[in-house]
């Protein structure tokens, strides 16, 4: 059996609030395969988002650890880190998080320049941008791309987050609640969306999110209280 | 390795923002402020050497005791194979005094030295034939001559022919042509013969300073009275102050370009001046003393050679001087100078400094500038390395912005620069001409041109200088960037 594309075992994190330490998470373990969808429930500081940012290697367990294909990852060095966040794990948040500066092509390209030198990345220019229209494309943004985030609708601006996190073809996308911020119509579109591209690609999906119905059309149900995993489900 | 989100972000980072225009123009005025206030200075300062250089002999022979006389050292110090010729120099001190309406007899208790025309000056007792090897004394005259024209817009003429006087003798006293002290002897009263023919000149010459003619306009061959004191040679007791005067004629203004020297001195026959301090060479027992001895080495001589060269004329001159003595001295151009040059190279490094604090505050702009974007773009900081960005090259986007920022900069502040420097005077004159405006007014100077002098290798240094220190204020930004926790910045609101 192929070991799990994500993993997490006995994860705690505590938060150091002066002299006191806060425990967030207490001991979690978690696998993901390729291509199962995730959903991850919880009340509000149950400890979902950083469980979320142990997994993609933003943040550091307090003990622990972190598993990509079965290999632990998270005492790497700090470069090679950030190179598995870049080609491992794609993230999409609650709020976008897109640069203002940029378009919503430059933004995508970004994420393609973060692991190339300048000379490589020049080498590659044209077919790097051909890549991200063709992303933005799939996302349905093929008449935005000249935008920037505050000229786009918020479903808009998460699609350009999708695609950004899409570029490097990563194996799993983890998403904070990325409907959070939009309206049930927009949202079903933002979902219909990652699905589909879940699909194709065959990803691994973990979706942090508090919506039960959203939940329901996951491959698995994990439920978190106080920074622990309640359980853990298949769903029907 | 330099991952391409860093200057593709820094560049955007930049664009979208007005402020950063501040730190590329500070930058820009301190290089171009550097270059050109510095090419200007440097310009004086050479010429200010320059002009030092000239009104100074090679090498002197200086600190010598009361009563050395000439005769005693000339040879030991022409045996020196650095030495090409020597020249005995007199100083002292004395009043100058036009014979004109106002004229007061030395005797008289209202001697006033405070209106007195002319007023003060450093007597300098050359012989001329000597001191025309020398020094270039020659050149002084014709220099005069050019300056006063410049001044004054039309031509004030020395008479070139004291120095060139065929005659040793009237060469030695720099005497006037016999017809015009002749001239000047009927103009103001003074005895002479009924008709010039066969009249000789008696009044020794007196060289006078241009910067002189405003105060004590003469005409050559004017009479002048020098004043001077001293005290009684080999007297018993008190010493008793004798004070002398003698009659000289106007024979030429000298200019030599350096300031303090023409401002100060007259220069008059050796001759004269020893007669006055009780050395006439006519009476028994009387010495050609000497104050100093001015030294023309030979040319192209390296700075070792000449050093060597000095060290030996003092132990030879030395050898010569009573044991008593003090030891003397034996100076180069800059050594007689010191004091003078070390002002004028301590006050461009003052300047250099001032501007350097200049620049400084352009760095500091720069650094308020790249702070401010750090502190705006912390939540980009976050989704950097959300997005794969490592901490390097996160910090690198702000060194990139510091970068930018003093690369233009200084691009700019060199070009202004060197384009400023080379129409500077073109600049000056179009400002004059049109407005009435001198950003440098010449006259106070004496100079036909602004002085201007810019090296490549300044130029070089500034701009380097500028864009490094652009890259040091930057990198305390961009580690702080580096150094942010990513869930952090995230959620920074
Ligand atoms: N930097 C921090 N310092 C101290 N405590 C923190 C810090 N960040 C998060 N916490 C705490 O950790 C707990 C879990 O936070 P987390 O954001 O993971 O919750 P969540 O499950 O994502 O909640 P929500 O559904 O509201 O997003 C919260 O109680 C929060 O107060
Ligand atoms: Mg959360």
């Amino acid at each position: 059996m192929t070991p799990p594309v994500l993993a997490a075992s006995g994860i705690t994190k505590n938060y150091r609030l002066g002299k006191q330490s806060i425990p967030v998470l207490r001991g979690v373990d978690l696998a993901v395969q390729q291509g199962e969808i995730l959903a991850l429930l919880g009340a509000s500081g149950a400890g979902k988002s950083t469980l979320l940012h142990v997994l993609g290697l933003l943040d550091q367990p307090t003990t622990g650890e972190i598993l990509f294909d079965g290999e632990p990852v998270q005492n790497l060095p700090v470069r090679e880190r950030a190179r598995l966040r870049h080609s491992h794990t794609g993230f999409v948040f609650q709020f976008y998080h897109l640069i203002p500066e940029l378009t919503a092509l430059q933004n995508v390209m970004l994420a393609g320049m973060m692991t190339k030198s300048v000379l490589q990345y020049w080498a590659i220019r044209k077919q790097a941008r051909r890549e991200a229209t063709e992303i933005l494309e799939q996302v349905g943004l093929a008449d935005r791309l000249k935008h920037r985030p505050s000229e786009l609708s918020g479903g808009e601006r998460q699609r350009v987050a999708i695609a950004r996190a899409l570029l490097a073809r990563p194996r799993v996308i983890l998403a904070d609640e990325p409907t959070g911020n939009l309206d049930s119509t927009t949202a079903d579109g933002v979902v219909d969306l990652m699905f589909r591209i879940q699909k194709e690609r065959n990803l691994a999906f973990v979706l942090v999110t508090h919506d039960e119905d959203l939940a329901q059309r996951a491959d698995r149900i994990v439920r978190m209280k106080d920074g622990v995993v309640l359980s853990s489900a298949a769903v029907r | 390795m330099i991952p391409a989100f860093s200057p593709f972000l820094a560049v955007r980072y930049l664009l979208t923002r007005p402020i950063v225009a501040l730190g590329i123009v500070g930058v820009a005025f301190s290089v171009w402020a550097m270059l050109v206030v510095d090419a200007v200075f440097t310009g004086f300062v050479g010429d200010i050497r320059d002009d030092v250089q000239r009104s100074t002999a090679g090498l002197l022979v200086t600190d010598l005791p009361h009563e050395t006389s000439y005769e005693q050292l000339q040879a030991a110090i022409e045996a020196d194979p650095v030495v090409l010729h020597t020249a005995p120099r007199l100083r002292h001190y004395g009043m100058l005094q036009a014979l004109r309406e106002s004229r007061i007899p030395i005797a008289s208790s209202e001697v006033d030295f405070n209106h007195m025309e002319g007023g003060f000056a450093l007597l300098l007792g050359i012989d001329p034939a000597r001191e025309m090897q020398v020094t270039g004394l020659a050149t002084w005259l014709p220099r005069a001559e050019k300056v006063l024209e410049q001044k004054y817009g039309r031509p004030i003429l020395n008479p070139q022919t004291i120095l060139q006087e065929p005659d040793p003798e009237r060469l030695s006293l720099m005497k006037v042509p016999d017809a015009t002290e002749w001239t000047q002897r009927e103009r103001n009263g003074l005895p002479h013969p009924p008709t010039p023919e066969n009249f000789r000149s008696e009044w020794p010459g007196i060289l006078l300073s241009y910067r002189r003619l405003p105060i004590l306009p003469m005409r050559v061959g004017e009479p002048l009275d020098l004043l001077s004191a001293g005290f009684q040679p080999a007297g018993q007791g008190e010493p008793t102050v004798r004070t002398t005067k003698v009659a000289l004629a106007f024979a030429g203004y000298f200019a030599t370009g350096h300031r303090l020297f023409d401002e100060t001195t007259a220069i008059l026959p050796i001759e004269t001046l020893r007669a006055q301090l009780g050395q006439h060479i006519s009476d028994p027992g009387s010495i050609d003393i000497v104050t100093d001895i001015a030294i023309r080495p030979h040319d192209g001589l390296s700075k070792d050679e000449l050093r060597a060269g000095q060290l030996r004329i003092q132990a030879a001159v030395q050898k010569l001087l009573p044991p008593t003595s003090k030891p003397c001295s034996v100076l180069d151009w800059e050594q007689q100078n010191e004091v003078f040059l070390n002002a004028v190279a301590h006050e461009h490094s003052m300047m250099q400094f001032v501007l350097f604090v200049v620049m400084l505050v352009a760095a500091f702009v720069i650094y308020a500038t790249l702070h401010m974007m750090v502190v705006q773009k912390w939540k980009d900081i976050g989704i950097l390395a959300a997005i794969g960005g490592s901490p390097r090259g996160i910090g690198l986007v702000f060194l990139a912005g510091g970068l930018v920022i003093g690369t233009l900069g200084a691009i700019f502040g060199t070009g202004f620069g060197l384009l400023s420097v080379h129409y500077l005077n073109d600049v000056n004159d179009y400002l004059a001409r049109e407005f009435q405006v001198e950003l440098f007014p010449k006259s106070l100077f004496d100079l036909p041109r602004i002085p201007c002098r810019l090296e490549t290798s300044w130029a070089i240094e500034v701009a380097l200088g500028a864009i490094f220190l652009a890259l040091l204020v930057a990198f305390v930004p961009a580690r702080k960037a580096s150094r942010m926790n990513p869930v952090k910045a995230l959620s920074y609101e």
